[in-house]
């Protein structure tokens, strides 16, 4: 049940318009680590399950995805020594072990009839949960300061929101039963539970925190 | 998802029928290349020739499923091998890339097949490609894949440029000279990783020259590809030496195709 | 049904069943109204394409073995394959022997554009009467021989979809295209 009465700012956290930048030098190699190494796995992933699913378009579209990730991954490690950070694989690395454990659930399927759970995965789970970590730091970053941060992220979320919408369409093309609904809810139910203990992909905090300390009645 | 990825398993729709390399083989007619036989008189491939558009169409298939499989063998690159340990990062990045030109070929072979009249599956499928990208040894797999198998890319699209201008076919022209243009990109990757990763390490080099070459002569039945006048698919020395080989090395490709156009059955 | 004899009997080199090449000549000959022996040599030896017409009367083909192959499946028998093989040969020998064609040189004499021009009209009926098809190849081919123009493919389209061209008529699509 949704508690009502519980208070909201009124500028959602991602609204930081007239605010100076949230995060600090360190703070933003950090997640621009965590980032490149999300960016990483994907690619990865793209790249390696080409070979495994039958769908011909699917196929070609994957090829393709597969470096729009792999470019971002490079925007990333490229930015990473200006922000103090000379041995960017140092901070190449996942935000906790639980975004380990959702790669790995994600990552899983193999076999040419689950082309489904492989599509859910990537274009209903992660990618959805890094235009939102993406959107926020672009955001709540400050846009003088951090304005080269805030360039690559706006490339980047302009590929991610047209691999979205193509990876679920694909999604959609290729559900035809009730059958396969469930099998698409299934696993993205699986998937969505393993982000969450995560708390997404650059970990707690990944876009903000919507939700107001309550003062101590007087 | 496995590392190393199985041809055998290779995804495929209804369409595609998969020929073994035992059938392959064990075909007492001769093994089949470019579009054509080993067993018929070697010529070059031209409009000109009485079956050369079916050729070319029958080539054009061949390049097309030779396309899906580089895309799935730099796609397996991407995900085979971890970043530090096998390889640096950077030549992660170059396959991603592959990947997306290898996806765009797909592209331009199945628009092509369908300019000249051929189906997707028309033709038997071998693994051959992939089979040489399956190697675990990532200096060895870019060297076989990248260096022999892209660089008879070269010489079958520069083949198949100079089909198109003399059929006056503007299309399949366009088309291949922009391919060709990645291909040496493609080429040029294996050369400079091939010199990179082995800069210290002389034995590696050894075993990843000696697999291009174990490659190289898989795909050298009946000299086909060579630089004699007659043959089938033409040697591309200007566009080999842009990809980074040298001339001695082109000189090696070609003998190996004289010898083995010398012992092929007549 | 008309009568077929096909050589060799068995086959060493392919999986080809003589019986079953018989059948499918029987089929394409009936359908095209052929009702007299027809007799067919075929070089197992060759997996290329090529077929010829040895005797107009009495009906004498010879075939690459490849020419009736699956191209899906090397070495095995293709049916819609040998249609078409044998329903090209078949169809000229009707063309022959129409009297629309008296004046045109003997096969031997024919040059590939010739041939291409042919070719498109004969695969066109070829496909209205259900047999073989591959429209676009057979462009493809005429497109080669007569260029890859407006032109050429709007003889293309008329050889293709007119019935019972003459030579003459054959020719001068052919001509009027490669001389624009
Ligand atoms: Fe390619
Ligand atoms: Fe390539």
């Amino acid at each position: 049940m949704t508690d009502t009465k519980r208070p909201r700012e009124p500028f959602a956290p991602w609204d930081r318009r007239s605010l100076p930048g949230l995060f600090d030098v360190e703070e933003t190699a950090e997640r621009i680590g965590h980032y490149k190494w999300v960016e990483m796995k994907l690619f990865e992933a793209l790249g390696g399950w080409v070979a495994t699913v039958p769908e011909l378009d699917v196929k070609l579209r994957l090829g393709t995805h597969c470096y729009h990730h792999a470019w971002h991954a490079d925007l990333f490690d490229k930015r990473l020594p200006e922000l103090r950070e000379m041995k960017t694989e140092r901070l190449t690395v996942p935000a906790n072990d639980q975004l380990v454990a959702f790669f790995e659930a994600m990552t899983e399927p193999e076999d040419a009839t689950m082309t489904i759970e492989k599509l859910v995965g990537v274009y209903r789970v992660l990618i959805p949960h890094k235009i939102a970590a993406y959107t926020y730091h672009r955001n709540a970053t400050s846009e003088i300061t951090d304005m080269p941060t805030v360039r690559i992220l706006d490339f980047i979320l302009q590929d991610e929101f047209n691999d979205w919408r193509e990876g679920e369409m694909l999604i959609q093309s290729m559900i035809e039963t009730e059958a396969e609904v469930e099998r698409a809810m299934n696993h993205q139910l699986k998937l969505e539970k393993l982000m969450l203990a995560a708390g997404g992909i650059a970990g707690p905090g990944s876009i903000g925190d919507p939700y107001v300390e309550m003062p101590e009645e007087n | 998802m496995r590392k190393i990825f199985p041809a055998e398993e290779l995804a495929r729709d209804a369409r595609f029928i998969r020929q073994t390399n035992e059938q392959r083989l064990s075909d007492p007619r001769g093994t089949r290349v470019a579009g054509g036989n080993a067993s018929e008189q070697l010529a070059k491939l031209t409009p000109g020739l009485a079956n050369g558009p079916d050729r070319a169409r029958a080539l054009m298939h061949g390049i097309f499923v030779g396309e899906i499989q580089a895309l799935e063998g730099a796609g397996r690159t991407c995900w085979d091998f971890e970043v530090g340990e096998d390889v640096p990062f950077e030549l992660k990045l170059d396959m991603a890339r592959q990947c997306w030109d290898e996806a765009r070929h797909c592209e331009i072979s199945v628009s092509l097949a369908d300019h000249m009249g051929t189906e997707l599956g028309e033709f038997a499928e071998n693994g051959l490609l992939y089979e040489a990208a399956c190697n675990p040894d990532p200096v060895l797999r870019l060297t076989g894949v990248n260096r022999a198998l892209e660089g008879l890319a070269i010489d079958v699209f520069n083949t198949m440029k100079e089909f198109g201008n003399l059929a006056g076919d503007p299309v399949l022209e366009f088309c291949e000279d922009w391919m060709l243009a990645d291909e040496v990109t493609h080429v040029k990757m294996g050369s400079d990783w091939l010199r990179r990763l082995t800069e210290n390490d002389k034995e590696r080099l050894e075993k990843a020259l000696e697999f291009q070459k174990v490659v190289d002569r898989l795909f050298s039945f009946n000299g086909f590809r060579g630089e004699d006048d007659d043959s089938p698919i033409q040697l591309t020395r200007r566009f080999r030496e842009l990809a980074g080989f040298s001339d001695d090395e082109i000189d090696e490709i070609a003998d190996m195709s004289r010898e083995a156009r010398a012992e092929a059955p007549s | 049904m008309p009568e077929v004899s096909v050589t060799p009997e068995s086959f060493e080199m392919v999986f080809y069943d003589s019986a079953v090449i018989g059948e499918v000549v029987a089929e394409v000959a009936e359908r095209l109204g052929i009702d007299e022996a027809i007799s067919l040599e075929i070089d197992e030896q060759s997996p290329l394409g090529r077929s010829k017409i040895t005797s107009y009367d009495p009906i004498e083909l010879w075939v690459d073995g490849g020419a009736l192959e699956n191209t899906q499946r090397p070495r095995q028998f293709g049916k819609a394959r040998s249609r078409d093989t044998i329903g090209r040969l078949l169809i000229r020998i009707m063309d022959r022997r129409s009297g629309r064609f008296d004046d045109a040189p003997a096969d031997e004499d024919l040059d590939l554009n010739q041939f291409a021009a042919w070719d498109a009209h004969c695969v066109g009926r070829l496909e209205r009467l259900g047999i073989g098809g591959q429209q676009k190849r057979r462009q493809y081919q005429f497109r080669n021989r007569h260029g890859f123009t407006d032109v050429a493919d709007a003889a293309f389209t008329q050889l293709w979809d007119s019935s019972e061209l003459s030579w003459t008529e054959i020719e001068r699509i052919s001509e009027e295209c490669r001389t624009s």
